[in-house]
């Protein structure tokens, strides 16, 4: 009902901007590269979070280009992502499902925009998602490896939202979304989900989000999400995750939160911890099982290039996400350290 | 008192401070302080300069920020990879004004989950400080930009206050071809 009500009014702003005199923007091309090494001390790729899994390997990332153009008030994105980082560990592939062996390529940002005045915009598409503090791009993220709430939560969202600005300092999205991760929807447009922007004081940045419907666990499930930063001196940042998942009693959900002061010596070198706290909720009367994380990360950039240096320690008290040491003995915690290769352009 | 350096082309010299600047000085005898003001006042209110007119001193001096946008461009391709915030001050007396652009400051941009190019950080680094030996290349591209900026920003500014009546540019006629013969 909703979305028959919000196409119309689309097709109708399309249609009255026909005529206006457009601007153009030339087409901008960008993108991003990755490369990285990893090492477990316990021999063997312990922490499963999303991306960076290969052990004692000097492995690829992928490479991601993006287009975007705006003619007027009218704009699209379209980014494409070839590699491992942007393929198989990304749902989905190419055809829609996830298979490693058919694997070709990965749609991050497939959308339309329209901006009907200066405080209201439609976008229509495939969307990275609105939820969470880290994103899929690892030219977008401090640390290279990636935390346990970005990698349960959604990556991308298809559907249809409006965003209105109050003014500089608050915004509110309303959108209708297929299940998370899907280009195509294989039980209809599931989803209503929404973000407030707040921004209390200049450089501080709050997002509160909220997702109801079908998830990439099979369950109509709710999630709500706070992601915010605030940048309080040139040298001093800190941002914050938290989020919920529930699915009802006995299906999938989680709750953690995240931290991530970071300090830059200067603009081209900064060191940044991400603390994480993540907590499965026990099905079916088991009982939870809660996972810590510390993430030492640096940032050394020379131009486009971005280096990482990494230190990450696990702790998982219940043996849930099967740690093992180098003689395969299950174990509570879990140590790596990468090196990571960032080129932006 | 604001004393420059040499000006040259697409270097932009530093004042008494140490900070980077555009300044000129403008003649324009025989056009009263009055007019001037109005004239600046126009540019800064009711034209579409970019600039965000801040405040008023003394009733002669005007105080306005503005932005540029940098961007990074090779052959085939271009996307804006930050932008130089600046403060522009114009003074008045009667047949003569000055202004200047100073106080400039890089924000990066990152690309964000959409696609987009937006400010990593609210906290600009001044044009003045020295980038390091790894980002040295990327920084003088900047000041390159900066100044290219100013020097246009420059020549335009006079060009209103030059102005007497200022003209709307009158919008080309349709050519209409007729096929009476």
């Amino acid at each position: 009902m909703k979305i028959k009500f919000i196409l119309p009014m689309l097709a109708i702003g399309f249609g009255s901007a026909a005529y206006a005199q457009e601007t153009a923007t030339p087409l901008q091309i960008s993108g991003s590269v990755d490369t990285y090494f990893k090492y477990d001390f316990a021999k063997t790729g312990n922490i499963n979070t999303s991306f960076a899994n290969e052990q004692n390997s000097v492995s690829l990332g992928m490479i991601d280009l993006a287009l975007k153009k705006t003619t007027g008030k009218a704009s699209f994105v379209g980014e494409l992502s070839f590699g491992p980082r942007g393929q198989a560990l990304s749902l989905p592939n190419a055809a829609g499902g996830y298979d490693e062996t058919e694997n070709s390529f990965h749609i991050q940002n497939l959308y339309v925009n329209y901006a009907f005045s200066d405080k209201f915009s439609m976008t229509a598409g495939y969307m990275g998602t609105f939820i969470g503090y880290e994103v899929i791009s690892p030219a977008a993220n401090f640390n290279y490896s990636t935390s346990y709430l970005f990698s349960k939560g959604p990556f991308q969202n298809a559907g249809i939202k409006g965003t209105y600005a109050f003014s500089d300092k608050v915004s509110l999205m309303v959108g209708l979304f297929n299940e998370w991760n899907q280009y195509t929807a294989t039980r209809g447009v599931s989803s209503i989900g929404g973000q407030l922007m707040i921004s209390p004081v200049e450089g501080w940045t709050a997002y509160i989000n909220g997702l109801h419907g079908l998830d990439a666990y099979g369950s109509y499930s709710t999630i709500i999400d706070l992601t915010t930063a605030y940048q309080i001196t040139d040298k001093v940042k800190i941002g914050l995750n938290a989020a919920d998942l529930s699915a009802g009693d006995d299906e999938f959900g989680y709750s953690g939160v995240a931290l991530y002061p970071q300090y830059a010596f200067t603009p081209a070198v900064a060191l940044g911890l991400r603390a994480e706290y993540f907590n499965y909720k026990g099905i079916s009367g088991a009982p939870d099982a809660s996972v810590t994380s510390f993430t030492l990360s640096g940032n050394i950039k020379a131009g486009g290039l971005t280096f990482i240096p990494e230190v990450r320690l696990d702790n998982d008290k219940k043996l849930y996400e099967g740690f093992v040491k180098s003689n395969l003995a299950a174990t509570k915690t879990a140590t790596q350290f990468s090196l990571a290769l960032v080129y932006a352009f | 008192m604001i004393s420059v350096k040499a000006q040259t082309e697409n270097k932009l010299p530093v004042d008494d401070r140490g900070k980077l600047i555009y300044y000129e000085l403008v003649d324009l005898k025989s056009t009263p302080k009055d007019s001037l003001k109005l004239r600046i006042v126009n540019y800064l209110k009711k034209k579409n300069s970019g600039l965000k007119f801040k405040t008023i001193v003394g009733d002669t001096s005007f105080i306005a920020t503005g932005k540029i946008i940098i961007s990074k461009t090779l052959l085939v391709m271009s996307h804006p990879s930050g932008e130089v915030l600046y403060n522009f001050q114009v003074e008045v007396k009667d047949g003569k004004y000055r202004f200047w652009l100073t106080d400039f400051n890089f924000i990066p941009y990152q690309r964000d989950r959409y696609g987009n190019f937006v400010p990593s950080t609210n906290v600009g680094i001044p044009l003045e400080e020295n980038p390091g030996k790894l980002n040295a290349s990327q920084w003088k591209e900047y000041l390159e930009q900066t100044a290219s900026y100013a020097k246009d920003f420059g020549a335009k500014f006079k060009l209103y206050m030059a102005s007497k009546t200022h003209v709307a540019v009158p919008v080309a006629e349709n050519k209409v071809v007729k096929k009476t013969w």
